[in-house]
């Protein structure tokens, strides 16, 4: 044998040895194809390992298996081929009786004609859908999403299936809430919209008189425009008690330092304050957290309320300071006070302080109400120390963060 | 001088807003259409003041398609409401800023000042 005889038939081996190779290749893909292989002993690095099948895909099937939504696979007749737990707990039916129905069978009779151009449509592009599926009790909104599979050359299609009751309800619920948000909406709107027109034209007015240089008017008309203010004021107070009233008083937190808030709001009231001295004083850092134009307001409410029942000319104090894990803010007076037996009672809605004075004093009772209602909300406590004759104390306090 | 666009369905309200603004030089259109706002081709304000709401139309959906069309999109735009959550739409809107009504003169001429001087 020479050798390019030798050189053919050791090619002619080899080539027998490849097909023989490739052939076992085949028939091991049609088995792993057909069901008929568990596992898979490879040699790697010249040490068998063994691959299971199943633990390749473990992951994904128990993913599916899992899920909280429903998936179906379909065949290209429509039929059910595979389903997961949630889609069979979805319809109460085991899945040993889901599997091979036709897909369309478990849709009702109202949502049949839908869902039937909805497999068409889903065969060129992904598409979804809202029906109902007959539920137990009532029933179930689900949304459907349909993606064509392409698997070993045939068609499938994927149906994932998501329970929409729970955003259904969030829905309905938050529907409600802007029903009854819409009252106060409108009361707003037609309240506040003459005050508005009232106001403006006053000040136009006023402007107006003050180029000509008619002092006596314009100063007539800046008293009118103080009214108009707590008109404006007052309309704010009752629709911050219904807003309470229905719960629905929003509150935007964040964190903040009360100390910083209250020399703000002293500095601002300062301005507008001609009758009496505020005094401020802070200690330390108070930081908490809650909503800041809520809590101004309090503070607010509490240095007028100091002003409205203390004599002109006399001292305020405000104090901020922190105790253990707790800020608390002071407004102290040295005013009319009030009695005891009615110091319990000033935070009730409507409530004024009764004596000689009760008629002096304007206003509906309704600004310690909302001062106590919001800090309530802040999980603090708003509180009154009083001496008849003597003065107030209000102290509200928040806890510290 | 600064030319200011004002949407409102209240005519008193406008009528005062175009006072209260012309008091200090500026030139004022004032519509009871908001969609006119939409519509404003050569003449470009410098500041949009916007009622949030209006019969028939939601300064909200307005605002967002400002801000969706090119030519008026960088225009700063103020919020103009008696809605007790305006602050809280403002934020959500992200709009340049937000008066409340009844608003105070002087007030409301420093905010369309200070947004012009920023802008």
């Amino acid at each position: 044998m020479n050798a390019t005889e030798k050189r053919y038939e050791d090619l002619i081996t080899q080539n027998e040895d490849l097909q023989s190779r490739l052939d076992e290749a085949e028939s091991v893909i049609e088995a792993i194809r057909n069901g008929e292989v568990d596992a898979l002993i490879v040699k790697k690095d010249n040490e068998p390992q063994l691959y299971t099948l199943k633990s390749a895909d473990q992951t994904y099937r128990i993913f599916i298996e899992k899920m909280h939504d429903g998936a179906v696979t379909l065949n290209k007749e429509g039929v059910i081929v595979y389903c997961n737990s949630s889609f069979a707990d979805m319809l109460h039916m085991p899945i040993s009786e889901l599997l091979g129905l036709p897909f369309i069978n478990i849709i009702p009779v109202a949502h049949k004609q839908e869902v039937s151009t909805l497999f068409e449509k889903a065969w060129h592009s992904d598409s979804r859908a809202e029906i109902n599926f007959p539920g137990r009790s009532r029933p179930l909104p689900v949304l459907l999403s349909l993606s064509r599979l392409e698997i070993e050359g045939g068609h499938s299609l994927s149906i994932v299936i998501t329970d929409l009751s729970f955003q259904k309800e969030a829905q309905q619920q938050k529907k409600t809430l802007e029903q009854k948000d819409e009252f106060i909406s409108i009361a707003s709107h037609e309240l506040k919209t003459p005050v508005t027109s009232i106001k403006g034209y006053l000040q136009l007015l006023r402007f107006n008189f003050k180029e000509d240089g008619d002092e006596k008017a314009s100063e007539m008309l800046s008293k009118a425009d103080a009214q108009v203010n707590k008109l404006s004021a007052l309309i704010n107070e009752l629709l911050d008690v219904k807003k309470i009233e229905s719960g629905q008083l929003q509150y935007n937190e964040e964190q903040f330092d009360l100390g910083i808030l209250v020399k703000e709001m002293v500095m601002e009231l300062l301005s507008f304050t001609y009758t009496h001295a505020l005094c401020y004083s802070a200690e330390g850092t108070c930081m908490v957290y809650g909503d800041r134009n809520k809590i101004s307001q309090v503070i607010s409410n509490l240095i007028e309320n100091a002003t409205k029942y203390s004599p002109a000319k006399s001292d305020i104090r405000v104090e901020v300071a922190s105790s253990g894990n707790k800020a608390c803010c002071k407004v102290q007076d040295f005013g009319m006070g009030i009695p005891n037996d009615q110091q319990a009672r000033i935070f009730e809605r409507f409530y004024r302080v009764g004596g000689l004075l009760e008629n002096t004093y304007s206003g509906l009772g309704l600004g310690l109400y909302i001062s106590a209602e919001i800090i309530k909300k802040h999980h603090g406590k708003l509180t009154v120390q009083s001496e008849y004759g003597k003065g107030s104390t209000f102290q509200f306090e928040l806890p510290l963060i | 001088m600064s030319k200011i666009f004002i949407a409102d369905d209240d005519l008193d309200i406008l009528e005062i807003l175009k006072m209260m603004l012309q008091t200090r030089g500026y030139q004022v259109e004032a519509t009871t259409n908001a969609t006119d706002i939409l519509n404003c081709k050569g003449d470009r304000p410098d500041l949009i003041l916007l009622d949030l709401w209006m019969s028939g139309t939601d300064g909200r959906d307005i605002f967002t398609r400002l801000r969706q069309q090119e030519n008026t999109k960088k225009i700063p735009v103020i919020f103009i409401s008696a809605n007790s959550r305006l602050k809280d739409i403002a934020a959500e809107y992200a709009v340049d800023d937000f008066i409340e009504k009844p608003f105070d003169m002087n007030f409301m001429l420093n905010k369309v000042k200070g947004i012009l001087e920023c802008s």
